[in-house]
């Protein structure tokens, strides 16, 4: 298992641009992302993304491409609502659309998970190159290790 | 942003550091050690070992008990786990969100 992204893909029965305006559209990104009422959107590289999350919080996404209708992606501070995302505190959200035979193959990646924690006071440093490595590999292997022993963990020795 | 998401956060904080890494690899090895075998094994000092696992203890990646004069330590799984189930967690909400726009584009 990757810890650094997610990827995802589904088949719509709809054409590119249909598809685009769903993923980029206020009153469409409002329902599929948002608490229902319109997201505020500036559409552009740079431009603010606000997705109203209720009780998460509001969150302040950055839009880094805008490639209509191919391309889209911002970055998204899921742990830091209310602040406008920076390449520190958020994923990478991509979405890429690609036209299908009946229709659109609409894929999202999110990465970035192994820079997102960064410890306090290490931003910047050189501590931060420790993260490529990181909890990825310790996560996979710890893995084995839990269905291995289960509980015996918290069990005396023997 | 909420409990789990704290959790998760303060785990990976914890398992940024290489030389908890190595701690929680060796632990998980033997089942079981004392600060002073691990700083037997590693280029570090025991009291330098002490201050990492008090941390990994902190986050519950580990447990401690006493065992004579010195503590034994040992992995505790739960926090992995949930570290883990937390990214299959997000994976499932990006599986609902493109539902979503699926269901928006065809109608």
């Amino acid at each position: 298992m990757s810890t650094d992204r997610i990827e995802r893909e589904i088949k719509i029965a709809a054409p590119i641009e249909r598809v685009w305006a769903v993923l980029t559209e206020p009153a469409h990104v409002g329902t599929w992302f948002g608490n229902g009422s319109p997201a505020e959107i500036d559409l552009r590289p740079g431009g603010v993304m606000v997705l109203d999350h209720g009780e998460h919080g509001t969150y302040q996404t950055l839009i880094v491409n805008v490639d209509p209708p191919r391309a889209f992606s911002y970055r998204w501070a899921a742990g830091y609502p209310g602040v406008v995302a920076t390449e520190l505190n958020s994923t990478l959200v991509e979405f890429t659309l690609e036209a299908a035979a009946g229709g659109t193959l609409l894929r999202v990646v999110e990465s970035g998970f192994d820079e997102l924690v960064i410890p306090a006071g290490r931003e910047g440093s050189a501590g931060f190159e420790s993260h490529s490595e990181g909890w990825t590999g310790v996560i996979a292997r710890l893995g084995e290790y839990v269905e291995g022993r289960d509980e015996s963990s918290l069990s005396p020795p023997e | 942003m909420n409990a789990v998401v704290n959790d998760v956060e303060d785990v990976l904080s914890a398992l940024a550091d290489p030389t908890r890494r190595e701690l929680l690899e060796r632990l998980s090895m033997r089942g079981h050690a004392t600060a002073t075998t691990l700083a037997d094994e590693l280029p570090i000092s025991r009291q330098a070992v002490v201050q990492h696992l008090a941390l990994l203890d902190s986050v519950g990646l580990v447990s401690a008990r006493r065992e004579g004069r010195e503590r034994l330590f040992a992995v505790r799984t739960e926090q992995l786990t949930k570290t883990a189930r937390w990214m299959d967690t997000l994976a499932e909400r990006w599986d609902l969100r493109l539902a979503a726009i699926k269901r928006l584009a065809e109608m």
